[in-house]
């Protein structure tokens, strides 16, 4: 029995082909034992279940001693309330995705922000200030845009990565200016004090980075010479 | 008693280093008997050979400076195959054993962790595993010949060595390597790998390899190469296309003697860039064929070796913590590792066995996973006058597996097709 488009020899008893998945008409002959049993093995699963419950279990023993502690030696949670909120933030970032076969980035990036950014609100209101909107909120959010940015590009666009690289480090420049002037209007730091040296490096980078995507020959000279 | 141990040789220090969470290098080695498995017989056969192959009941163990294989005293692994070959070797699977073997009917299949042995060590395993069970199966003497050892003598340490540090040339040759064509595809979500066999005559093979100018390697690799090129052209404009260039492995065991059972081959990378021009099959036997004679020589070898032995001895190198080693290896690997490539081509040629053998074994065939970052991967093995063309993928399409064969079958060497992906879910 042969493939009317392939050419090629067939198993007997086969519906199609294997290769071009051609229906075959007059399956002759009795169908040969599977080359294949069904079973598929059980560990193809990629999530770390093992790794998930213990952090989980880990977790939920330092939150219950440190909530303890606080309501027996204050009467209320104090500190505890910082502890806890930190293990939570952990929880979310590093235990979570362990708990699901196929990580999603674009999914946990902003969902680690979300939780960065709850915490960050929690501090504010605990201890009073009103930092909140003009510094934390508006730092993680252009963080959590800029790393899904990064991460969603690099996942879907085959080529160009020194571009893209090349382009998130002068974003990654003017974002270290944003924050110090967050810094400034929240807490009245000066401006200008450490921003303009990471400004100048990551933008030269990033330009270096795109001058070597532009220019093959520069490309090629460098890969030559750095070649490991 | 304490436990032998073995230095990881010096191919195998990469494999463990590049692991993956869903996918570290591991091949398979097969055959198919005249009757069905019986798994109590097979149990038998492979406690025997612990004493002959100890190399090859190892487990994987983490040093502070080196990762190295301990001898096992656990049982094999021997069970029932599953839906698809070469299923994920985890971490805690390594740690008991780096070898497992599965049967399914009348197949009987070895899988092994590649920093154990290489395609020739396999082979060679299976075939002594293989008459050892019709030994004790049959009540049989199958003397040795072929592939088939004594096996009635302990392992000599010449078959335990690491071959490449007797053979480094003092100067390392310079490797650079152009980033190849990347194939890829729809990737499987559960792990699933389409294994599509070709059955070839091998005589006509051979012949018709001849005809085009070139050995059975450099035609099927033509072959290959030109169906790669056709795919790219289908999905890449000519002035954005890429060189295509297949990994060969080449047997070391050829050039330089040496018994070792452990790792001694090096890879090649050979190919054209379409934007030169269309090729024929013709020409691309004839520049594959003459790219492999002028790599694979004594010479060239040395010199690749020193390339990999030479760090080993830097004194920086060697007391760096092995997670450090790790993350240096996997960048090496990204960098220089599978880019030269589009998929590896692994001939392990004509298999002997001793004559009364032959009765009892109908068919090997020599399986490798698919690598890291490319999807698709090719070996051959050729015995009693047939050739077997694995090609494995970790995607959903099948359309270099369709022109590679079909054009096989254009050029006047008839194929018949086997594949597994009746078994996907």
């Amino acid at each position: 029995m042969y493939c009317v488009k392939c050419g090629v020899r067939l198993q007997d008893g086969v519906s199609k082909c294997p290769l071009c998945q051609t229906p075959v008409w007059n399956p002759d002959g009795i169908k040969e034992q599977e080359s294949y049993p069904e079973d598929f093995p059980s560990h193809y699963s990629q999530s770390d279940l093992p790794g998930a419950v213990i952090l989980t279990g880990l977790c939920a023993v330092v939150t219950t001693v440190i909530l303890v502690l606080c309501l027996k030696l204050y009467g209320r949670l104090s500190w505890g309330g910082y502890g806890i909120g930190g293990i939570l933030l952990f929880y979310v970032i590093a235990v979570l995705p362990k708990w699901f076969r196929h990580v999603r980035g674009e999914i946990f990036i902003p969902v680690s922000h979300a939780a960065a950014a709850l915490y960050a609100l929690y501090i504010c209101l605990h201890s009073g200030g009103s930092w909140y909107l003009s510094f934390a909120l508006p730092v993680i959010g252009i963080s959590c845009l800029l790393s899904t940015g990064l991460f969603c590009l690099l996942k879907y666009i085959r080529h160009g990565r020194i571009f893209i690289f090349g382009g998130f480090l002068i974003l990654l420049a003017g974002f270290t200016v944003l924050i110090e002037y967050f810094l400034h209007i929240s807490f009245g730091v000066p401006m200008f004090r450490w921003s303009l040296f990471t400004l100048s490096g990551l933008s030269a980078a990033g330009l270096f980075l795109l001058l070597v995507g532009i220019i093959p020959p520069l490309r090629e000279a460098i890969d030559r010479r750095f070649f490991f | 008693m304490s436990k032998n141990w073995y230095r990881l040789d010096t191919a195998a220090l990469i494999f463990p280093a590049i692991r993956r969470k869903n996918w570290c290098n591991v091949f398979r080695v097969s055959a198919e008997l005249a009757e069905p498995i019986d798994p109590q017989v097979l149990d038998q056969a492979v406690q025997a050979l612990r004493r002959r192959f100890p190399s090859f009941y190892v487990t994987l163990q983490k040093g502070a400076f080196w990762y190295y294989l301990e001898e096992s005293s656990r049982p094999v692994s021997i069970r029932a195959d599953y839906a698809y070959p070469l299923t994920y070797m985890d971490r805690d699977e390594l740690k008991r054993n780096c070898m497992r073997i599965l049967y399914h009917g009348n197949r009987l299949a070895v899988e092994c962790f590649h920093s154990v042995t290489d395609g020739h060590g396999g082979m060679l395993f299976l075939c002594n595993l293989i008459a050892e069970y019709l030994e004790n199966l049959y009540s049989i003497l199958i003397p040795e010949g072929g592939l088939v050892l004594d096996r009635s003598v302990p392992a000599e340490s010449g078959e335990l060595e690491d071959s490449f540090l007797r053979y480094s040339a003092p100067v390392a040759s310079a490797r650079s390597t152009d980033r190849s064509y990347r194939l890829h595809g729809t990737a499987e979500p559960n792990g699933f790998r389409h294994l599509t066999t070709g059955i070839l005559d091998s005589g006509n093979l051979v012949e018709t390899a001849h005809r085009f100018g070139g050995s059975v390697t450099s035609f099927l690799s033509a072959v290959m190469i030109q169906c790669i090129m056709e795919l790219q052209a289908s999905r890449i404009p000519l002035s954005r296309q890429r060189p295509v260039r297949v990994t060969v492995p080449v047997d070391l065991r050829r050039l330089f003697p040496s018994r070792t059972l452990r790792n001694f081959s090096l890879v090649l990378n050979v190919g054209e860039d379409p934007r030169f021009g269309p090729y024929s099959i013709e020409d691309l036997t004839g520049i594959i064929s003459h790219q492999l004679k002028a790599q694979a020589t004594r010479q060239n070898m040395s010199g690749i070796i020193a390339s990999n032995v030479l760090p080993q001895k830097v004194p920086l190198l060697r007391i760096a913590p092995v997670f450090l080693k790790d993350l240096v290896l996997d960048a090496v690997y990204r960098k220089s590792g599978e880019c030269g490539g589009c998929l590896n081509i692994s001939n392990l040629g004509n298999i002997s066995l001793p004559e009364a053998m032959l009765p009892y074994v109908r068919r090997l065939d020599f399986i490798i996973g698919p690598q890291r970052s490319y999807p698709n991967n090719c070996s051959v093995v050729s015995f009693c006058g047939k050739t077997y063309i694995n090609m494995i993928r970790n995607i959903r399409e099948s359309e270099l597996e369709r022109r590679f064969f079909s054009r096989l079958v254009e050029l006047g060497v008839p194929v018949e097709i086997e594949s597994n992906s009746g078994r996907r879910k």
